[in-house]
């Protein structure tokens, strides 16, 4: 064999191997590149994904508030005069578990639902199915707070209460009920208006005068009326001006309560704005509660019959500024101020005339949790007839709170 | 003529109110341009402290704020479009 065709061949198959390489690592290049390039379209359809709104979703939020609570409290009656003192770590009322379900269903649907471990013992606050019917039409259905004023259903959260206890006798107006409910916000020119019905099992005329309600059985069939319409007359929404009405029998038949009607009434504002360097927060409601005229049975010898004017007022106004301008902690500082008032009926076993004054001091570790420090005066004159053995005399409290509110 | 018993007058004056809102609602309910106009941030800034403080839109996923913007539109009844608004920023600000 002639030298030069060795040659040719190796030449040949040289070429051959090192074209083969290539190709191969080119493939591999290219290999590498679509991996990488594939890996980086999957993190992007799964982003996308985790932004879509899904058909359905459950969320669980909810809160939690703890605290400590000293009291002295001071009773005179026939110008005598007991003091007590007290500390409870929690106290019963200051201390509340909530955790809130929510679970969309698509765009139309949301069920919510917020069982709560309270007073030491579990209860529901709502269990209720929204059906968002059109746009600024809401349809509710099941067991809700209903729309009587805004603080039961807006401003009661221990997370968004500014102070660490509730404004007496307001939340007391505004039940929770079996029902229905419409409600929704509208567009107003340059304002806004909201309206809210509800339509409720009765609430109930209970021996002493007071009311009660929540029942699964609406006992005299009348069902309970309850409206509110809100509106916003400035542009930037930071006033808010509502009026409540709550109409309906509460009478159980067969009894000499049988026709015994229960009327309210309830005045709400709202006004949040900036004034620098302030943002400046006032809140206040005035409710009022008529209920007719009945017979009661006296509870001395459950037999004389006694009557007295059932007619309730509760107010509150609270006021607080937070220096959300300033670039120190002052910035997570907010001092809030409220005074309350809560008059019952005189001549009733339960009747008095009540006052308290608030303040506090919060600490907002986040935008839903904080730690407050409030001090609160409290004076109550009893109004309830002597006659009955109700009267209390005169009390006169004074409370320390300390307390960690959060939204989870 | 007949006295009205406080209560009486008290339910009247709420008829009158109820029936001016309504007849005001269904003769202006559309928008202004320049209420039309309002972002979401500008939205989010103006209605969530009316109860309480902002949120951060890093406090929940994209699908989470779907489902808190309809608790708080039937919370703080906004409308419709200030809902879509506020919870479009939030959304997109993460």
């Amino acid at each position: 064999m002639k030298p030069t065709i060795k040659l040719k061949s190796l030449l040949l198959l040289l070429v051959i191997i090192f074209t083969g390489s290539r190709t191969s690592v080119v493939a591999q290049t290219q290999n590498a590149t679509d991996s990488a390039l594939s890996d980086r379209i999957a993190a992007l359809e799964l982003q996308s994904n985790y932004s879509r709104t899904g058909d359905d979703h459950l969320l669980v939020i909810g809160l939690a508030t703890f605290g400590w609570v000293s009291t002295k409290t001071t009773n005179t009656i026939d110008g005598v005069s007991t003091v007590s003192r007290s500390n409870s770590f929690p106290d019963a009322d200051h201390f509340e578990f909530s955790p809130m379900f929510l679970w969309r269903h698509g765009t139309k649907f949301l069920m919510e639902f917020e069982p709560s471990f309270s007073n030491n013992g579990l209860g529901v606050n709502w269990a209720d199915i929204s059906y968002f019917a059109a746009p600024n039409l809401i349809i509710r259905a099941g067991y809700l707070v209903v729309p009587f004023g805004t603080y039961s259903k807006r401003l009661a959260a221990g997370w968004i209460n500014k102070l660490t206890t509730d404004p007496m006798g307001i939340s007391e107006m505004a039940p929770t009920d079996y029902g229905i409910e419409v409600e929704g916000g509208l567009p107003l020119g340059s304002m806004k208006m909201n309206y809210n019905f509800s339509l409720t099992n009765s609430n109930l005329l209970n021996n002493d005068g007071t009311l009660s309600s929540g029942s699964m059985g609406d006992v005299n069939s009348n069902k309970t009326f309850t409206g509110r319409l809100g509106i916003l007359p400035l542009s930037n929404s930071s006033l808010e001006l509502g009026v409540s009405g709550m109409f309906g029998k509460v009478g159980t038949p067969g009894t000499s309560f049988q026709n015994a009607k229960g009327t309210a009434y309830a005045f709400d504002l709202n006004y949040v704005n900036t004034i620098s360097p302030l943002l400046v927060n006032i809140k206040a409601q005035y409710n009022i509660k008529n209920i007719s005229d009945v017979n009661y049975i006296s509870p001395v010898d459950s037999v004389t019959a006694y009557t007295f004017t059932n007619h309730s007022t509760a107010a509150f106004i609270q006021c607080s500024l937070r220096p959300t301008t300033a670039d120190n902690f002052l910035h997570d500082m907010e001092l809030a101020g409220r005074y309350t008032t809560y008059n019952t009926p005189s001549n009733s076993t339960w009747g008095s005339d009540q006052s308290s004054y608030t303040i506090g001091l919060s600490y907002w570790m986040s935008w839903r949790s904080a730690l407050r420090l409030s001090y609160e005066s409290y004076t109550g004159n009893s109004t309830a007839s002597k006659a009955l053995n109700a009267y209390t005399g005169k009390t006169l409290k004074n409370s320390w709170y300390i307390q960690f509110a959060i939204q989870l | 003529m007949k006295k009205l018993q406080p209560i009486q007058t008290l339910s009247l004056v709420l008829i009158f109110i109820f029936s001016l809102t309504g007849i005001l609602s269904l003769n202006s309910c559309a928008p202004t341009s320049a209420i039309s106009a309002k972002t979401g941030v500008q939205l989010w800034g103006e209605n969530c402290q009316r109860c309480h403080n902002t949120p951060s839109p890093m406090t929940f996923s994209p699908q989470q704020w779907e489902t808190i913007g309809m608790h708080m539109q039937t919370r703080a009844l906004l409308t419709q479009d200030e809902k879509d608004k506020i919870v479009g920023f939030l959304k997109s600000s993460r």
